[in-house]
């Protein structure tokens, strides 16, 4: 092959379903949400578009992206440095009339004319809430060869209980897909049913022309959402097809959530799962390698680098820089990077921000159906 | 614009005595410490030093040299005027040379140098593992009004007799050099880090070259030269930590001291004096819910499912259930499988170490050493590598070894 390129230009989403983890999302979105010990939740996601040859990937961003901005620099780490395409990332253009954007539409309403100048035939679309080895490529060639429209990514999963619990998602849509012979026919917005459904991972491919074309069309009637109000009204008119996703998907949905999927990677057949088809890529911090010492203890623990253990852990997730002292005990924790739990101290179903400090002899004890949450730079 | 000071890196040294693993790469590529090379600690401490420019001079096996190098992005050394430049033997219009030696290794690239018009040089060598400030080096340099300083450091006087020695009088000023003599009047051993004053070097390089009974080698032939002439010569004293890696038994202690730097006074953990290193991109490592891990130093991408005892194992090690590894320096890649011993050893890139094989021994009385298997070699199952072996060839199973 001597063109590795796909024909196909990317967008991200990052702030979608920031509402799901109010906590996470204080200071950041949910693209820098740290996950898995040494990534944010956009890695997963760029990562994948980068390894199918997608290079000209643009971030529409909405609020609170200083820590994304921070993370993805001039996207070195995932090989974005282009002279043509790369890295984009858009801030909210703020006008008189314009005020930051709900929903995808004007989301893409924001970028048209950006959408417009581009050579690429195609478009694919995606959120960042889902850490997934996507294979794009997998998702452009289904898409050529159907023929259709717009090709929709999805996994057939039982729903979030949080999601069917939930009575408001504060303006954060899921929608589950109808499908007969590989054709969308029905888009359920928010259901509440049980049992495997056709999950939409709202991933989207489909022509730049029609979605500049079908964007203009509903920005002018005031329409908010892409799936809403384009997609579902023109089903008949639209051939919308589904593309299944069988691979492994770690989906967060609310605090709970991203403690089991953190605590999931523990077992390596979910690790491998994750991890082994293409490289995922992440800011790189220099960090030392992760060193045991005196009575350290460690059992069944995912640990990056950069930390000194010198205490006993167990059933736990340590991201990068995390310190813990002498004595110390952690058990079915996720520490985020620079965590310090001093001698002594005890922590258990604790999930730590960023930069917290467990001070010496200190008790900090979650339950398994209710992790505790410290955030971010707290002192305990 | 000109530099004020350039690095020029000599990089082209085999590291006959690092053998096995030193067969597919040169000495300065070789692994250390968990997630580095033997480079980054030179040219960590050029980035931190404020140095942007560094040729780096190599000649053998440079190809895992030059991939790992790549653009110098990894230490900030991507720059539009200046950064990192590899600097092979290549071919003149009047003929070409391997580089005879390392004083006929910068002469071959002084056009290099003149691009950056610098006023002074310093001369670094790739093959130890030192964190060192060049600018206090520079400073010193400066505040001597010297031509020509040498980094020095202390020895005990019993081993002097191993080093090249510097005499020097109260003020640093040297007044002779003594190669490796038997009766040292000096105990200040040279690091064999040099900064000149361009315009010296230069003179002296051309003068040398004309020399054809010259072997062009810094100790032996440069300094000599500046001695005989009287030249502004200066000993800058280093005490920090400084290890020559150049032999299997110096690189084995040199990791273990990785393990202790509140002793050893290596510290790779200095926020303000950062190691640099080319990143696996692996996640981070696994330890499963039987295995022990103590005292050592793990890296990205390990997964260890045995018994890890001060030990340092680089990215993407395998231990598996019942292996049992101790003191030992595992380098990136190896999978050491089920009921394997590895003891008091160094074992390279990409190895195989079968089930239940045994790797070296702790040392005893009559035996010791530190047994070491070259870069992807297969040691098939129940295979025995005696404590003073060096292994670069693959061994079949049941196989035994001795040295």
């Amino acid at each position: 092959m001597t063109n590795s390129n796909a024909n196909a230009l990317g967008i991200i989403f990052p702030n979608s379903y920031d509402s799901l983890v109010p906590e996470l999302v204080a200071e950041r979105l949910m693209a820098s949400i740290p996950f898995a010990g040494r990534y944010r939740m956009v890695d997963f996601i760029l990562s994948s578009m980068v390894n199918s040859g997608i290079d000209n990937v643009s971030l529409v961003v909405r609020k609170n992206y200083h820590s994304l901005m921070d993370h993805l620099g001039a996207g070195r780490e995932w090989d974005l440095t282009r002279k043509n395409g790369g890295l984009n990332i858009v801030p909210p253009f703020a006008q008189k009339t314009v005020k930051i954007y709900n929903g995808r539409v004007e989301a893409l309403a924001s970028i048209i004319d950006f959408l417009k100048s581009q050579k690429e035939k195609y478009v694919v679309m995606a959120d960042t809430n889902m850490a997934v080895n996507f294979d794009f490529g997998a998702l452009i060639d289904a898409h050529v060869a159907s023929g259709a429209d717009v090709t929709i990514a999805y996994s057939q999963e039982e729903l979030p209980k949080s999601f069917i619990e939930s009575k408001d998602m504060n303006g954060d849509l899921y929608y589950t897909l109808g499908i007969e012979d590989g054709r969308v026919n029905e888009i359920y917005v928010n259901p509440k049913w049980d049992g495997q459904q056709n999950f939409s991972m709202n991933i989207y491919i489909t022509s730049r022309e029609l979605l500049i074309d079908q964007i203009y069309t509903a920005f002018v009637r005031g329409y908010t959402y892409f799936e809403r109000d384009i997609l579902m009204p023109q089903l008949g008119k639209l051939n919308v097809q589904g593309f299944k996703y069988d691979g492994y998907v770690a989906r967060i949905t609310d605090m709970k959530s991203y403690f089991d999927e953190n605590m999931r990677l523990l077992d390596e057949e979910n690790l491998d799962a994750l991890f082994s088809s293409n490289p995922i890529y992440t800011k790189i911090r220099d960090d030392n390698p992760t060193r045991y010492i005196g009575a350290a203890r460690a059992k069944n623990v995912m640990t990056s680098d950069g930390c000194v253990i010198e205490g006993e852990v167990e059933n736990s997730i340590l991201f990068r820089g995390v310190k813990v002292g002498k004595g110390a005990k952690v058990k079915n924790c996720v520490l985020m990077q620079d965590t310090v739990v001093e001698a002594g101290a005890s922590v258990e179903y604790v999930i730590s921000d960023k930069r917290v400090t467990i001070t010496a002899e200190k008790e900090v004890r979650g339950t398994d159906t209710f992790p505790v949450y410290i955030a971010k730079h707290q002192v305990v | 614009m000109a530099k004020e000071m350039i690095a020029m890196l000599l990089a082209g040294g085999q590291g006959s005595r690092l053998y096995a693993l030193t067969q597919k790469l040169a000495k300065p590529a070789v692994p250390f410490g968990g997630k580095y090379r033997i480079i980054d600690f030179p040219l960590s401490n050029c980035v931190n030093s404020g140095i942007d420019t560094v040729g780096i001079l190599t000649q053998y096996q440079p190809l895992v040299l030059n991939e790992y190098i790549g653009n110098g992005q990894p230490w900030d050394l991507d720059r539009l005027y200046g950064g990192v430049h590899v600097l092979p033997p290549y071919q003149q219009a009047s003929g070409s040379d391997w580089y005879k030696g390392t004083a006929n290794a910068i002469y071959q690239n002084i056009s290099f140098i003149e691009r950056y018009n610098p006023q002074y040089v310093i001369i670094l060598s790739g093959d130890q593992i030192c964190k060192q400030d060049y600018s206090d080096f520079l400073r010193f340099h400066k505040e001597k009004n010297a031509e020509f300083s040498v980094a020095v450091m202390e020895v005990p006087w019993e081993e002097a007799s191993r080093f090249g020695l510097m005499v020097a009088d109260e003020n640093d000023k040297i007044t002779e050099f003594q190669e490796k003599p038997k009766n040292p009047k000096s105990n200040l051993a040279s690091m064999g880090i040099y900064i000149f004053n361009w315009d010296i070097l230069k003179k002296y390089l051309v003068e040398d070259e004309a020399d054809p009974n010259s072997e062009n080698d810094f100790g032996n032939n440069i300094i000599p030269n500046l001695l005989r002439d009287q030249r502004r010569m200066y000993a800058y004293h280093f005490s920090g930590y400084w290890k020559d890696v150049g032999t299997i038994s110096s690189l084995w202690e040199a990791n273990m001291e990785v393990l202790d730097p509140e002793h050893s006074g290596i510290n790779l953990f200095d926020e303000n004096w950062k190691i640099y290193s080319r990143n696996s991109g692996m996640t981070g490592h696994r330890i499963g819910a039987d295995a022990v891990v103590e005292n050592s130093m793990i890296t990205d991408g390990c997964r260890i499912s045995g018994e890890v005892k001060h030990s340092i194992l680089f990215a993407g090690v395998k231990v598996e259930k019942g292996a049992v590894v101790e003191d030992a320096v595992v380098m990136g890649g190896t999978t050491i499988k089920a009921g394997a011993v590895v003891k008091h050893c160094i074992i390279a890139e990409d190895v195989e170490i079968g089930e239940n094989a045994v790797v070296g021994a702790m040392p005893t009385d009559n035996e010791k050493g530190v047994a070491t298997v070259g870069s992807g070699v297969f040691v098939g199952d129940n295979a025995k590598i005696g404590p003073k072996a060096m292994v670069y060839n693959n061994v079949k199973e049941g196989g035994e070894i001795n040295d």
